[in-house]
């Protein structure tokens, strides 16, 4: 940080804004490298130090090298954009560094093997919001990843960092905050949709001094890692929106609780405070004014129950995470009993460019009664695995096939699972539904925390179901009936379903126990339990008759129900399969039709997937 | 006040109250699990859920933890709430399949058959994890002791670590809230797990520190036994104060210490049942199936250990043989009482009509040395349990009880036949001698009223006098003064009675004139006299002058008190009193008489 005295006006902030741009200006060129937790487990680190190593070696002072969060299109990591172009290389090595910095560094060539090349058309992208998986997105939560180092506050700042909070201190009084936030149409990001702004005004309108504001970094969805690189990539957002959202309230202190597996979080977050505090933008007296707010982190210790508000609660109290019966609600009665408002990450951290834009920008975008943006997890059987953040109202359609390219090896898609286990399946024939809170609840979907599951022909949609059962079954904490034993049913009779052993009536007793546990459970686990079985029952009926009466597993997953078979005429015994299998199951001579031994078969999938002329069968 | 309307009727609760308050109010029943009306709620179990039909967001919620709202309409009955209950019941029933309790309720509810397997032996678990063991053990006691162990279906209520606890106080309260009787303190608890005996069923059955020592108890309102109290010893529970609905627990009350000055005393202090372990020949306290006659009282009796169901303290079977063994320690020349304790012989008779309606096919055995039946229609009284067969009754000791198999062999002598007969009987009891209250010799001493031998007071005259004691102003009535039933000791207590008004009702009492005087001018106050007098009726008396100053302080005699025996005259050593009637001068004045 350049500069370590506290800021007392808003004026001292905008002069250190503007002294920090002229910095940066003398930069000719940035190199911005990912370093989001799936680039690094790429070796995005060693190549930022190999960046700067050869950088000093080769005496160019004039580049900075800066470690940003996550780029978003993880599937294509280690990723590297070059700044001001823009240009976007993928998959970078330590032994492309030298190219990058002669060719492109140097004399503004590109290096044509790093570029993206699209899968069909063989078309090459210089730029990175020319890559179609940029194209249709519209980054606002994401505005500062990839850009600044989320260890480095001036980065930040530079980039109009705390601008929407000396905006609140000084112009505008907390009633007219709420109404900002009201009039932007923000809804909860974290699953629920409530209207942000309803929450926070319930919050300020309750007559105690005490009160609480928490960020909800739980982030429990299998597969979800939106809220992960938000806090990695770009923490003071939410320190910012938090800070706001206590002024507003009339909190004074706040938590952020994130789960105990975001280890980089903790760290990037913990930075964050600690250079706010010290540049006096957050904690005493916050840029001078008479406002106090101080932050703390809370780890979870690996309990999905505890991302659910009172669990949260309950956890960072020091009790057992397990939900407790509302009314009365957190705004009213939370932490230690005062009134509470909790907010998933990304809602927090649309909430300074709600202010700082105005909340008539804000509503501009979206559809009707989803406003805004919304960042989804795009992974499973796609091309193109990543964060993607795209305006409310943006297709299904658009997202799996435009934005994450298709499925992989040209299979057939088959559906999309939104919300993780409290969510539902979205078949091919609704494609065409806009991502919008409301539309995905009337198809039996939920949007969820922004989870999007792709599944194409072999995935088997019984098996989907009963892998959410097991993951519930796990995860409820068991304090009440419906939930601990409701769910724990369910997944027994998926289980034998899934064995062979599925009887008549099964579907039926799931159908029934379903609505039973969604309408009788204590919290929203038990609630939305039910909602992936529920949904690939009404989607994909057949496929459980198959696995009951028939049973067969046609997408080739549930290995009692399997037996994989070599069609002869589409075999041309290239003999890849024998190599192959594990269990040594596969006969045949070279170039003459090969077979499987059905004894033999441990069905474990390898000649199915292997198979370049799609010969081997799903009997 | 809110206003709520419950299956179509209106009821009113107050702000803060749930929706099972306003039920109960209303009168309408819904059951429950995870509720204890001292325990915070925690709407576990799912079983109370009601349906919301209007006034807040619609749908199922758990009356026991659902707050009342102004406006709501709530079904307790719908379709929806006895479908929900009904598979929340199949679940429980899945999980704990031999538990009596969700066996009941889900019969109740008309449930026959499962959809899915029930967990089959040592899976099965009683326990429905309804919490509120833990909660009351963490928010209530206060000791924290036990916790959830897990999550989702494994989770267990357990000690941290699963080891030992070192904070468990053994109050037994978790215990006694499981509704389904799972969990067991001693499974944990290092400590023995402390039952209060309830002295008044000879400690057959516990009791709670704050109780209410017998039904018919004056007052008949609960106290707290400090020692056990787990308030008083620890600062934790408090449960009581927080359940009454008359706020009428007071834990900063202590005892007082009342003076009050009388005129009379009527001692009534009862009487108790000898120990018989000293016979060990009869095995009490040996065989858990040999009980004392009270013991035997209190089993039979509905507000009893039992609810006054008669079961064998061995196996809770009831006995289809009972003997009664009558004299247990009376009539004794040695090793016992001599007296005979008069109430037994037409109380075993009662106790074998008892029997028999308990026991309907039960066989009663009464070893007897003779039938005492003087009082009125009492000898027709036991004719009849003889002559209907409610017992058979044997003419003879009994020398020896041991067991033989499940059973315990009561060996005696039936004298009319002239043989020695054992009896297999399931059950033995013993009446033993009635003996006066413990502690009644030292109450006695305090009052200056006489005991004989065995404690029983004296009565001043056993013909004349038999309420009396030689103390003035104590009077006598009940088993203290002798072993005696009901009807005689009402009509003692009501002579007692008609004896102490007498002295209380008038202005003046009237007394023989042979009282001891004292010559205030020659007593120095030495108060010899004072320690020899039996009946406590000599005290200081405080001679003062105008100003109030003391200028002596001598003997007094109080004139209701003194008898006028003249131990205090013989004892005075400078002749300071005299018994009137028996002055020296009137002494000296007969003798002088006899020799003229």
């Amino acid at each position: 940080m350049a500069v370590t005295t506290q800021l007392k006006t808003s004026k001292d902030l905008q002069e250190l804004r503007l002294r920090l741009v002229k910095q940066r200006e003398a930069k000719r060129i940035g190199i911005s490298v990912c370093s989001g937790t799936g680039c690094r487990a790429h070796g995005s680190m060693e190549l930022v130090e190999e960046f700067h190593r050869q950088l000093d070696a080769k005496g160019l002072t004039d580049v900075e090298v800066r470690a940003t969060g996550c780029h978003g299109f993880c599937e294509r990591g280690p990723l590297v954009v070059i700044f001001p172009q823009k240009i976007f290389y993928h998959g970078v090595k330590i032994k492309d560094v030298d190219n990058v910095i002669e060719k492109t560094i140097r004399k503004d060539e590109l290096v044509e093997s790093l570029l993206f090349k699209d899968p069909v058309s063989k078309a090459k992208f210089r730029l990175e919001h020319e890559v179609p998986f940029y194209a249709k997105q519209q980054r606002i939560v994401f505005r500062n990843n990839g850009k600044i180092d989320p260890a480095e506050i001036d980065d930040y700042i530079a980039a109009d960092g705390y601008a929407a909070l000396a905006k609140a201190l000084s112009k505008l009084s907390p009633e007219e905050v709420i109404q900002q936030v009201q009039q932007s149409g923000l809804r909860g990001r974290g699953g629920g949709g409530f209207p942000t702004g309803k929450k926070w005004e319930i919050c300020r309108s309750q007559d105690t001094e005490e009160k609480y504001i928490i960020c909800n970094g739980d982030e429990g969805d299998p597969g979800a890692f939106m809220d992960r690189s938000i806090m990695e990539g770009d923490p003071h957002s939410v320190l910012e929106g938090m800070t706001i959202g206590a002024y507003a309230i009339g909190a004074a202190q706040g938590y952020i609780y994130v789960r105990g597996e975001y280890p980089l979080a903790v760290t990037n977050l913990s930075i964050a405070i600690e250079q706010s505090k010290s540049l006096g933008l957050l904690g005493d007296n916050i840029l001078g004014s008479d406002f106090s707010f101080d932050v703390e982190i809370v780890r979870g210790a690996g309990a999905f129950v505890c991302g659910e508000e009172t669990g949260l609660i309950a956890s960072i109290q020091g009790d057992i995470g397990s939900p407790r019966q509302r009314p009365p609600y957190p705004a009213q009665s939370g932490l230690w009993g005062k009134p509470t408002n909790i907010n998933n990450v990304e809602t927090w951290a649309n909430v300074p460019v709600i202010i700082d834009r105005g909340s008539d920008w804000f509503a501009a975008i979206g559809t009707e009664r989803s406003k805004g943006t919304k960042v989804f997890s795009l992974v499973g059987k796609v091309q193109n695995t990543g964060l993607v953040e795209v305006p409310m109202g943006t297709t299904m359609r658009e997202i799996v096939y435009e934005i994450g390219g298709g499925t992989q090896k040209k299979r057939k898609f088959k559906a999309v699972q939104t919300g993780g286990p409290s969510g539902g399946c979205i078949p091919e024939s609704l494609l065409d539904l806009p991502v919008d809170f409301d539309k995905l609840q009337e198809a039996g979907a939920m949007m969820g925390s922004g989870g999007l599951i792709v599944m194409d022909e072999r995935t088997c949609m019984v098996d989907v179901a009963k892998y959410f059962l097991a993951f519930l079954v796990d995860e409820s904490c068991g304090k009440c009936t419906a939930c601990r034993e409701g769910v724990a049913q369910m997944h027994n009779i998926l289980v034998r379903i899934c064995q062979g052993d599925g009887r008549d009536g099964d579907v039926e007793l799931l159908e029934k126990l379903g609505a039973y546990v969604k309408e009788t459970s204590l919290c929203q686990l038990g609630g939305t339990a039910p909602n992936p079985v529920l949904s690939t029952i009404r989607y994909f009926r057949d496929e459980y008759e198959t696995h009951i009466h028939g049973k067969k597993c046609r997408a080739g997953v549930c290995k009692a129900l399997v037996s994989f078979a070599i069609d002869a005429e589409a075999c041309n015994g290239c003999g890849l399969c024998k190599r192959n299998c594990p269990s040594e199951a596969v006969t045949g001579e070279k170039k003459q039709p090969h077979s499987i031994i059905a004894e033999s078969c441990v069905q474990c999938g390898v000649c199915y997937e292997d198979c370049p002329f799609n010969a081997v069968i799903v009997e | 006040m809110l206003k709520l309307t419950i299956d179509g009727q209106q009821v009113e609760v107050e702000q803060g109250k749930t929706i099972l308050d306003a039920a109960k109010l209303a009168g309408k029943e819904i059951p429950t699990l995870c509720h204890h009306p001292a325990v915070p709620p925690a709407g576990a179990c799912r079983i109370c859920v009601v349906e919301i039909v209007a006034g807040d967001r619609p749908g199922l919620v758990p009356a026991c933890a659902y707050p009342a709202k102004d406006e709501m309409e709530i079904q307790t009955r719908s379709e929806r709430v006895l479908e929900s209950r009904r598979m929340t019941l199949q679940l429980l029933l899945a999980r704990s399949p031999g538990s009596d309790v969700i066996r009941q309720m889900a019969k109740e509810h008309g449930i026959k058959e499962l959809p899915f397997p029930e967990q089959t032996g040592e899976n099965g678990d009683d326990c429905i994890m309804c919490g509120l063991c833990v909660r009351l053990c963490q928010q209530i006691i206060g000791a924290s002791a036990i916790c959830f162990d897990g999550r989702g279906p494994d989770r267990k209520v357990s000690t941290p670590y699963k080891s030992q606890s070192d904070v468990c106080l053994g109050c037994g309260a978790c215990a006694f809230v499981c509704p389904t009787g799972a969990i067991d303190p001693a499974d944990y608890c290092p400590n023995p797990i402390e039952k209060i005996p309830n002295e008044f069923n000879c400690g057959l059955d516990s009791r709670t520190p704050i109780h209410i020592p017998f039904p018919q108890a004056v007052p008949n309102k609960p106290f707290i036994d400090r020692e056990n109290c787990i308030r008083f010893r620890t600062g934790g529970c408090g449960a009581c104060e927080t359940i009454c609905p008359a706020g009428a627990i007071d834990y900063d009350m202590t005892d007082e210490f009342v003076e009050e000055e009388v005129g009379a005393i009527i001692v009534a202090t009862g009487y108790e049942i000898m120990d018989p372990s000293i016979y060990e020949e009869y095995g009490y306290g040996r065989y858990p199936d040999v009980v004392t006659s009270l013991e035997f009282e209190r089993m039979v009796s509905a507000s009893g250990p039992t609810n006054g169901e008669l079961t064998r303290p061995s196996n809770g079977k009831p006995p289809m043989s009972i003997a009664f063994l009558q004299c247990i320690g009376s009539r004794r020349e040695t090793g016992g009482k001599p007296y005979c304790s008069k109430i037994c012989c037409m109380y075993t008779a009662k106790h074998t009509i008892l029997y028999k309606h308990k026991v309907h096919d039960g066989q009663a055995f009464v070893f007897f040395m003779d039938i005492r039946a003087g009082g009125k229609n009492y000898d027709q009284f036991v004719r009849r349990v003889v002559k209907e067969k409610q017992a058979t009754y044997l003419r003879g000791r009994v020398s020896k009880v041991f067991p033989r198999g499940d059973k315990l062999v009561v060996r005696g002598a039936d004298t009319l036949s002239g043989t020695q007969v054992e009896i297999a009987a399931e059950m033995v009891v013993l009446v033993a001698a009635m003996v006066p209250s413990s502690g009644v010799r030292e109450l006695s001493q305090k009052l200056r009223v006489g005991y004989d031998e065995h404690g029983f007071l004296l009565e001043a005259h056993p013909k004349l006098r038999p309420v009396d004691t030689n103390t003035a102003g104590v009077f006598l009535a009940g088993a203290c003064h002798s072993p005696k039933d009901i009807p005689e000791s009402v009509a003692q207590a009501g002579a007692a009675a008609s004896k102490a008004l007498g002295l209380v009702c008038h202005t003046r009492l009237s007394r023989e004139p042979t009282i001891g005087v004292v010559d205030e001018s020659s007593c120095n106050g030495c108060f010899e006299c004072e320690g020899v007098c039996a009946y406590g009726a000599i005290g200081p008396r405080e001679i003062k002058d105008k100003k109030g100053n003391v200028l002596a302080t001598v003997a007094f005699i109080n004139e209701g008190l003194c008898q006028g025996c003249g131990a205090c005259a013989a004892t005075c050593r400078s002749k300071s009193i005299e018994v009137q009637g028996y002055r020296d001068d009137q002494l000296f004045a007969a003798i002088n008489a006899i020799h003229r």
